[in-house]
């Protein structure tokens, strides 16, 4: 039974990087503590260091006044310590009660006695409304079921303290709810939950306690009762941050009455697997105008994009550009002609991270940065220059590998790179997942910068205040169609994640069939 | 205490850590071959100078390590391009053959009442390397093909139609193009097509000005041209390289094209320049040798030059080697292939600092009573 523990002084150096400075941090039983920082603020260092999976440099952990030592997680498993990473460790093609039993002898000597496990679960599933079928087999289970077989994962060994590293990134505003019901009923059981976050209306939302973590460092705890999302954003940047950025209004009129830059016209997709990924998309991107997509991750969003540049085979449909079909040409003709695509993998699609930032700057138009048949080098590292320093990439060595710079620099980039050629329309997907503030802020407003210049823009997106802030039009996507097509000005987050779960719009919708709506045809919610 | 190794945070990459990690490998894989040296009962300073005097301390010996260099050369440039273009390609020997037939049946073609008739050296030339090319690079491509089409596995296809053309070169020893009445060969080529010999006294022919202009045309394929950025970036990440607007499957088939091509010119250099017939067996390994070549040379096309000559050098020193200490020549197969292991092996040092100070220096302090961590 945990009943305090406590990280004292710890140190952790990576190459380059001291990752925990000294960190402070003291955790008791029954409570729910969130860890609150930047990307790269040193949290989820902190925690892999509790869970035993990485050495410490300097610093001892307490566990109830005595030192323990945590060289692997069966240590800290063994200590009841548990912990859910933001990429689930579940066998898919296993069924609940398998992944959950993994790992561990249950039955007598070598068999496995299944029914006995399954009883056992069924019984914490009752207990803590998890819900679960022991039989199901993950691959067939929700997202957010998937991160309570985790979760139970934990409790069936019963861990007293439970580590979810990020456990909204992938979540439904639903399944968010339900995630906190569950959490929240924990502590009752003199369990601790410490939720690694960068989100703080989460943290208001569900925590006691709130450490937040900058620069390696941990610059405070508090009670959440006393204290404000103002002070801790600041605790956090070091400086006040207005998130609501400014948008102005562009005259609908024009835009209507103009031919739209961009037209994606019943567009059908066929997955790896051959099922249907997009069943009829059709929408309408206009010069000066942000058309969000709205959606679960898996809802056919990225399927979209590519299937726009031509990266993915079309089934059906088509893809105009100003008027002219362009769905079946080559994806260098789609960037010659002026669009311009933002991937959501930074690391393995948008950038190639063992080749320097100046041969980054010029992917995808590198036949344009030659003369003849020879590169014109001079020519590409001074427009990687320009880049660099127009979007402010730190460090601003042009030389170095581009997998050296942190998320928020590598995405400065990859954007900066694809807004600079983008002369009609750009496609940009997840432009701020996993990034800090500071970084998000720099691109919405390249992103909204760009949009003044009057360049079609879809952005894609799992963050609804990022969509909400950005985007004049939201369409919501679940399962390869469009749900429904909001004015951003007037929507309501309630409206947008019901629609985001599969569930029918509001009554007052237009009986549209799905798919069907284009963005002329706009569906006012709300 | 301080180490000798002690641990770095960010790998040591420059230029001379990475040549000094090379020397390193290369001399620990010569002091464990030294131990199979005194298995032999021969002393290994013979043996090594033995191994390393006749090759580069003698004109005529270091004549042999240029012919033994050239085609390792190339078939290490051919890797190089494919390798970096992400297309594993093993078919060297298959391609080389490819290289030796077509040249050889084109320079027997213009004996005299053949069906060319003479040509003179400088049309006949440009002819057998184009030729040569090509026909390589159309038998790799094919490998390309499998690969960018069907998605075939690149490593079993060219490894297995290596035994393609080893059997087609059997054929036609033994059948259409066997020299009457002798062993399994053709003809002697006509003295007019062979590669002139360019350090008098010697048997070192042009074919190693062949392997240096095509490090110069792979490295400026490589660095200067945007079909070389291409390429790199397909082979390190096809799925950037889709994004960016490269056709990854074309690019794939080129890579194959350009590998298969610099294979088979080693085949046109070695019949050409120093075995002036066909025969079996004419490739000697050479194929699967300048792979080692271009990973010791760390897939650098200008690093391969020299790493060439050390191999060539060393083929050409281990028959000295026999004679003089009574060693078998094959011990040299074993040191160059424990050359590439250390090599390997020597990138675990990338995080480690070497201090030799160290070993004659006190520590600053004695070590303290209690529990070590």
């Amino acid at each position: 039974m945990i009943r305090t523990l406590e990280m004292r002084n710890i140190v952790k150096r990576f190459p380059g990087v001291l990752a925990n400075d000294h960190a402070n941090l003291t955790l008791r039983a029954g409570e729910i503590h969130a860890l609150l920082g930047e990307n790269g603020a040193g949290k989820s260092t902190l925690m892999q260091i509790l869970y035993g999976f990485h050495s410490m440099d300097a610093g001892e952990i307490l566990l109830d006044g005595r030192r323990v030592h945590l060289n692997s997680p069966k240590d800290a498993i063994a200590l009841g310590i548990g912990m859910v990473y933001q990429e689930f460790m579940l066998l898919r093609p296993f069924s609940v009660v398998e992944n959950t039993v993994l790992g561990l002898r249950e039955g007598p000597g070598p068999l496995l006695d299944l029914s006995k496990a399954s009883a056992k679960l069924k019984e914490l599933s009752d207990r803590h409304g998890l819900a679960l079928d022991p039989a199901a087999k993950v691959e067939n289970l929700p997202i957010g079921v998937q991160q309570r077989v985790e979760i139970v994962k934990l409790l069936y060994r019963d861990a007293r303290l439970l580590i979810l590293d990020e456990p909204t990134a992938v979540l439904t505003p639903q399944e968010k709810d339900r995630l906190f019901s569950v959490l929240r009923a924990l502590p009752a059981d003199g369990r601790t939950v410490i939720i690694v976050t960068h989100k703080l209306a989460e943290v208001m939302d569900i925590a006691d306690l709130v450490t937040v973590m900058r620069d390696g460092k941990v610059m405070a705890t508090r009670s959440i009762h006393e204290t404000s999302p103002q002070e801790l954003t600041q605790l956090m940047v070091g400086r006040d941050v207005n998130l609501r950025i400014v948008k102005t209004s562009q005259a609908p009129g024009d835009s209507v009455l103009q031919l739209p830059v961009l037209q994606i016209k019943d567009l059908h997709v066929a997955g790896e697997d051959d099922r249907e990924k997009l069943a009829g998309v059709s929408l309408d991107i206009h010069a000066g105008e942000i058309l969000g997509i709205a959606g679960v991750d898996g809802n056919g969003q990225s399927e979209l994009a590519e299937a726009v540049m031509h990266l993915r085979d079309i089934r059906s449909g088509r893809v105009l550009l100003n008027g002219a079909d362009i769905t079946n040409r080559s994806v260098a003709r789609h960037r010659a002609l002026g669009i311009s695509y933002v991937p959501a993998d930074r690391r393995h699609v948008g950038s190639v991270t063992e080749m320097s930032v100046a041969d980054n700057a010029i992917l995808g138009l590198q036949q344009k940065f030659s003369s003849g048949v020879f590169r014109n080098i001079r020519h590409a590292r001074e427009s990687a220059q320009n880049l660099v320093s127009r979007f402010a990439v730190r460090p601003a060595g042009i030389d170095a590998p581009a997998g050296k710079l942190s998320g928020g620099n590598l995405q400065k980039l990859i954007l900066g790179r694809e807004i600079i050629r983008a002369s009609a329309a750009l496609i940009v997907e997840q432009p701020t997942r996993g990034l800090d503030i500071s970084a998000v802020e720099a691109v919405w407003q390249e992103l909204l910068r760009a949009r003044q210049e009057g360049k079609a823009i879809l952005l894609i997106s799992t963050e609804l205040e990022e969509l909400l802030n950005l985007a004049d039009r939201v369409a919501v996507m679940f399962a390869g169609r469009v749900v429904g097509i909001v004015d951003a000005a007037n929507a309501s987050v309630e409206e947008i994640g019901r629609m985001m779960a599969g569930l029918p719009a509001a009554a007052s919708i237009p009986s549209h069939p799905p798919g069907a709506i284009s963005g002329t045809q706009r569906a006012e919610i709300v | 205490m301080p180490k000798l190794f002690e641990r770095r945070l960010a790998p040591a990459d420059s230029p001379l850590a990475i040549l000094a990690r090379t020397f390193a490998a290369l001399i620990a894989a010569m002091l464990v071959t030294a131990f199979l040296f005194r298995s032999y009962g021969a002393n290994p300073w013979q043996a090594y100078f033995a191994l390393f005097h006749e090759p580069f301390a003698t004109l005529r010996g270091f004549g042999y390590t240029l012919v033994r260099a050239s085609p390792l050369a190339l078939v290490a440039l051919g890797t190089v391009v494919s390798w970096r273009s992400g297309f594993a390609y093993l078919g060297f020997e298959g391609s080389f053959i490819v290289g030796a037939v077509v040249s050889s049946w084109l320079a027997l073609s213009t004996a005299p009442r053949a069906a060319f008739g003479p040509m003179p050296f400088l049309l006949f030339l440009p002819l057998a390397i184009l030729l040569g090319f090509f026909a390589g690079g159309i038998w790799a491509g094919m490998v390309g093909i499998l690969r960018a089409r069907w998605g075939g596995n690149e490593v079993l296809i060219s490894l297995m139609s290596n035994y393609v053309a080893i059997f087609l070169l059997q054929y036609l020893v033994s059948g259409p193009m066997r020299a009457p009445g002798s062993n399994p060969e053709t003809p002697l080529l006509p003295r007019a097509t062979w590669l002139p010999f360019i350090l008098p006294g010697t048997r070192a022919h042009a074919g190693i000005l062949i392997a240096l202009i095509a490090a110069a045309l792979v490295w400026m394929l490589l660095q200067k041209m945007p079909l070389g950025y291409e390429l790199i970036v397909t082979g390190f990440n096809p799925f950037a390289a889709r994004y960016a607007g490269i056709d990854v499957r074309r690019r794939t088939i080129l890579a194959a094209f350009f590998a298969g091509g610099l294979g088979a010119l080693a085949g046109v250099v070695e019949v050409l320049g120093s075995q002036h017939r066909l025969m079996e067996g004419i490739s000697g390994g050479v194929g699967f040798l300048g792979i080692v070549v271009a990973l010791l040379a760390r897939m650098n096309p200008i690093a391969i030059i020299p790493t060439a000559l050390l191999y060539g050098g060393m083929s050409v020193g281990a028959d000295a080697m026999q004679r003089r200490a009574n060693i078998p020549s094959s011990v040299t197969l074993i040191l160059e292939s424990l050359a590439v292991l250390f090599l390997l092996a020597v990138d675990l040092l990338r995080y480690y600092r070497f201090r030799p100070s160290s070993l004659w220096r006190q520590p600053p302090e004695t070590i303290t009573h209690g529990v070590p961590e």
